[in-house]
């Protein structure tokens, strides 16, 4: 104990004379002579499977052009969501094993939080070493991560994968400056999703909601109020996710390209602003307290439908019993402005490959042969609702199945159509900064806010945090 | 205790076994705490995004730029709306359940005890969407409002400014009173039962005995739960963050929860966000230093 | 006490202990329930605990995750309560100037949010090669300025004249501190006790950073995995939590006696 606590203290000294945040990459190979300690056996494992991992990156080398037959090859992951993520993982690692036995997949759950927190931690204080050989990442946090820490993560324009495969609008979330960081994996598109029995008793059909203006939206929502009592949609307050899909559906950011804050003459956040603030005086829209009320008045059937990405469809029907009464379609669009369209995007991730991966050409052909390249792949795990942004495998037979819940239409095809025709935006390095400030504005302009003294206020905070 | 006893123990002998006894103790917090609070330090003088990071210029611009800045300084208002409020009426609360269940002839002690601590040891996760739910548009609070005709149409809690703070002062309270309750209760264990059997026979009101004696013999132990309670506050982040998430419009936003927005939420700010947690260092040691001063003596 | 009084203080204990255990009751009963009837605030018991607890097991290592949950925390509380117990005896038995100074510097090292110290601490640990390590786990929060200040409050009942009484006797004063203080400190060290292994089995946001591999998973992260997904399964959630709940409520529960009816016969 006291031998441990001797050489944690000289580690401490010797870190003590770094100071924080200048990335000291001495720090591990100096204190590696201390692992001999017998206290941390794990360290002791911890070290020896770098030095496998050093192994196996000669070897790979060595078959330079067989690389994925070496024997006893091991891909780390983290990724989040079991029923999701990480069954498409799994899924994607039996496939690849097919044709290499010898290779593993080993994922690490890791919520999407603790991945954020993981990799910030370990970027600034220089334990790249930590990291895993791939990890998922949130598509709006993929700008910010990679331009903060891009010794953190691998270029991938060159890696052999076939990035126009994919939605265009989708793989902008992982290209800065022209280059590839991530393979994109599940589909935000987003979805107008309607009880079409409720609709029926307001005289509507799931048509009068296609292809329609928030206008026409907001009118159709009175009919149905005034017939079932029922909003059309509930969403959670203080949080802008329909904001930003109303922003997206006409191509507008709340950044231009040069990266500064195009918040305040930005007309289309207005007309949405005015929009959402319609949508909740007139009752259509009902604000609720949290994602879990939110989820609940879609399962009590408090609300006559929602509009969100498309992986909501999977808490939808964990209400078995409303099999059949649920209708599918696309979004409104908003009323005068350029390039308004009926198409959005909500949430969504990418793969990374990250700096630490010792064995890239592993990584690459696996990524290669699964997510960007198997369209086996994406018809086994449409079962747990993942759908893809992958074009080749709309076309397959699993995709155009019709799906009894949402009325036998053939909803997965519809929306990998959708997905082609959002269109893209500029998420920014200060995505976050930018959206919280934004949802800070249309909380204050629903209290009866004015829109533009509030969008300023939010234009002044993002400056603030962007120094 | 007398003076002049512990005076008497204070030979050079006695002297250095105390040091030597809290050595390790102290040596542990020196490495896990001291070091990085150093490095912390320094680093709340650099500017920049990430690892890119250069010398503040001029060096208090972190330390300056606090104040302008909005969003922090409606943190700093809510954390102390916190402390003020919710501290006191914590410590109290837990004070006297503490004097009731130390009573002898109470029956079914055991089974209030754990009830009442139980809340503290649930999981955070738990106890958020728990108080959501309760706090919801159609939950259980609303629905017995409404039946009992104080409301008209249910309250939405979560998205009013006041009674969002409110519901995380809910929160702090259900959550943490049974956790101070233990402390009282051990340090009631201390003083010898006989004073209490005495004063009921001179004929002390239970008020009475509670003031002129519980109240100055604990007097140490509410010290420990005062400073302890007013740091916890000063660095609450989990009511915050799970809760209200800040909101609404950041209504609710504590400091702690702001820092780890600026740190792993936004872009890493690691310079502004170490400035940050210095602020709240100063003012927590402010507060206990008063509080020291005004509770700790030995008489 | 008269009758008026004691309906007086049942009722209040009552209302009390209702307010604190709704909740859990409401998390009990949702842990029987499917999810779906969980987001419909279904209130009644279900039939859905076995399989709740069914797709835990599968969707988690919930017995890995306990048995490391256990692990670090006894042996986290062992040491810090000994540690800790030494030091807040040492500065208030033998408290002078220079202690009391020191004390308060030691007071100082809580008041830093941990946000702000966990990086430059991460870096620390990676280098020392004590990620997915119980050292790596306990270390940080072994010596708490909390525990330590707890112990030299409650040291200042313990009479003088023991100590006294003891010297005459010849016993040295480390003896004198585990065979006098620590018997007659007994209500003490239980809630001490109580309190660390609460700390550290609900502890979150370090774990979190440095167990970076599957095996060294924590309860209070398993949890949290279930609320990552699209979908949130409430019942399974509520189960999990219930588990995760039971090993403190019960090591409570064992220990109140201890230091709520401590017997403090030995000092006269």
């Amino acid at each position: 104990m006291k031998k441990k606590l001797l050489s944690l203290l000289m580690a401490g000294a010797m870190t003590a004379t770094m100071f924080a945040g200048c990335g000291g990459s001495d720090g591990s190979d100096a204190s590696a002579d201390k692992a001999d300690d017998a206290a941390a056996d794990k360290a002791d494992d911890a070290a020896a499977d770098d030095a496998a991992a050093d192994d196996s990156a000669d070897k790979a080398d060595a078959a330079a052009d067989d690389s994925a037959s070496a024997g006893g090859q091991k891909l780390t992951v983290w990724c989040w969501d079991p029923a999701f993520n990480i069954f498409s993982m799994n899924e994607a690692a039996k496939i690849y094993q097919k044709d290499h036995p010898d290779v593993e997949v080993e994922v690490i759950e890791t919520p999407w939080e603790d991945v954020q927190t993981k990799l910030t931690t370990a970027a600034t204080s220089g334990a790249l070493d930590t990291l895993p050989d791939i990890l998922l990442m949130q598509d709006n946090a993929f700008q910010k991560n990679v331009i903060t820490f891009p010794d953190a993560f691998t270029d991938l324009t060159s890696s052999g994968i076939d990035f126009s495969q994919f939605a265009q609008g989708k793989t902008a979330y992982s290209v800065i400056d022209g280059k590839n960081y991530g393979v994109p994996f599940d589909n935000g598109a987003v979805v107008a999703c309607y009880r079409t029995d409720i609709l029926e008793q307001a005289g509507l059909t799931i048509d009068d909601f296609t292809d329609i203006t928030w206008d026409q939206y907001i009118e159709n929502g009175k009919k149905v109020l005034d017939a079932t009592g029922k909003p059309l949609i509930s969403m959670q307050a203080g949080e802008c996710d329909l904001i930003m899909m109303m922003m997206q559906s006409a191509g507008s950011s709340l950044f231009n390209e040069d990266g500064t804050a195009n918040i305040t003459d930005n007309e289309t956040l207005k007309v949405v602003m005015e929009t959402y603030k319609e949508l909740k005086e007139s009752g259509v829209l009902i604000e609720v307290n949290s994602w879990d009320e939110y989820v609940s008045s879609l399962t009590t059937e408090t609300v006559a439908g929602t509009i969100n990405g498309c992986w909501i469809m999977a808490s939808i029907k964990t209400s078995e019993d409303q099999s059949g009464k649920w209708g599918l379609t696309n979004m409104p669009s908003l009323v005068g402005v350029d390039g308004a369209t009926n198409f959005s995007n909500n949430g969504g991730s990418s793969w990374a490959v990250t700096s630490n991966c010792q064995n890239t050409d592993l990584a690459y052909d696996f990524l290669k042969s699964t997510f960007a390249g198997s369209t086996e792949l994406y018809d086994n795990i449409i079962s747990c609702g993942a759908l893809a942004t992958y074009a080749p495998a709309g076309d397959s037979e699993a995709y155009a199945a019709p799906d009894e819940f949402f009325g036998g239409d053939a909803v997965s095809k519809k929306i990998v159509e959708f997905s082609t025709k959002v269109p893209s935006n500029i998420t920014g390095v200060y995505y976050y900064e930018a959206r919280d400030a934004v949802a800070t504005a249309i909380t204050n302009v629903i209290n009866g806010g004015d829109i533009d003294a509030e969008l300023k206020t939010a234009a002044d905070t993002v400056n603030s945090q962007m120094q | 205790m007398s003076k002049s006893s512990s005076k008497l123990s204070l030979d050079k002998k006695h002297n250095i076994t105390g040091w030597i006894f809290l050595t390790p103790a102290a040596l542990l917090i020196f490495c896990m705490s001291f070091i990085p609070m150093i490095q912390a330090f320094l680093l709340s003088f650099k500017m920049g995004k990430g690892n890119a990071l250069k010398p503040a210029e001029p060096i208090f611009a972190n330390y300056s730029r606090m104040f302008a800045d909005t969003v922090f300084t409606q943190s700093i208002k809510n954390t102390f709306f916190y402390l003020i409020i919710q501290v006191p009426i914590m410590l109290i609360l837990a004070l006297i359940l503490a004097s009731i269940l130390n009573n002898r002839q109470l029956r079914f002690k055991g089974l209030f005890r754990t009830m009442i601590f139980l809340p503290c040891a649930t999981s955070l996760v738990a106890y958020a969407i728990i108080f959501r739910t309760l706090f919801a548009n159609d939950g259980i609070v609303n629905l017995v409002l409404v039946n009992l005709g104080i409301l008209n149409s249910p309250y939405s809690f979560l998205t009013h400014a006041t009674s969002a703070k409110v519901i995380i002062i809910i929160g702090l309270l259900w959550r943490w009173t049974g956790y101070n309750m233990v402390f009282y209760l051990s340090g009631l264990q201390n003083i010898e039962y006989s004073i209490y059997e005495a004063a009921k026979i001179d004929g002390a009101s239970p008020v009475q005995t509670f003031f002129r004696i519980t109240v100055p013999l604990l007097k140490p132990t509410i010290l420990l739960t005062a400073i302890m309670s007013t740091n916890g506050t000063l660095q609450l982040f989990d009511e915050s963050v799970n809760l209200t998430d800040g909101g609404p419009a950041n209504a609710s936003i504590t400091m702690s929860h702001y820092i780890y927005n600026m740190s792993f939420k936004y872009v890493p700010t690691f310079g502004y966000a170490a400035a940050m947690s210095f602020l709240i260092l100063i003012l927590v040691a402010i507060l206990a230093f008063i509080q020291m001063k005004v509770g700790d003596k030995r008489d | 006490m008269t009758k008026g009084k004691k309906i007086l203080m049942y009722g209040f204990l009552i209302i009390m202990s209702i307010i604190s255990v709704f909740p859990l009751l409401w998390m009990v009963i949702a842990a029987t329930n499917k999810s779906v009837d969980v987001t419909r605030g279904r209130l009644l018991p279900g039939g859905y605990l076995i399989e709740n607890f069914k797709n835990l097991i599968a969707a988690q290592d919930v017995g890995g995750a306990m048995i490391n949950s256990f692990k670090y925390s006894v042996i986290l509380t062992v040491i810090s309560l000994v540690i800790c117990s030494l030091a807040g005896y040492g500065f208030e038995i033998y408290h002078d100037k220079a202690k009391d100074a020191v004390m308060s510097v030691i007071l100082l090292a809580m008041m830093v949010p941990f946000v702000a110290t966990m990086i430059p601490l991460f870096r620390m640990f990676s280098s020392a090669h004590l990620l997915n390590s119980t050292l790596g786990f306990i270390l940080p929060t072994l010596s708490t300025p909390f525990l330590i200040m707890m112990f030299r409050q409650s040291a200042r009942s313990f009479p003088h004249d023991i100590i006294e009484a003891a010297r005459i006797d010849g016993l040295s004063e480390i003896r004198i501190f585990f065979q006098m203080f620590i018997p007659t400190m007994r209500s003490t060290y239980a809630a001490a006790m109580t309190i660390t292994f609460m700390n550290a089995w609900n502890n979150y946001l370090w774990p979190k950073v440095i167990m970076t591999d599957a095996k060294s998973q924590t309860m209070p992260m398993v949890v949290a995995n279930l609320t990552q997904g699209y979908v949130t399964d409430y019942g399974m959630l509520m189960l999990a939590v219930l588990i995760c709940t039971l090993p403190t409520a019960i090591v409570f529960f064992c220990l109140q006696k201890s230091f709520a009816e401590g017997i403090t016969g030995a000092v006269k």
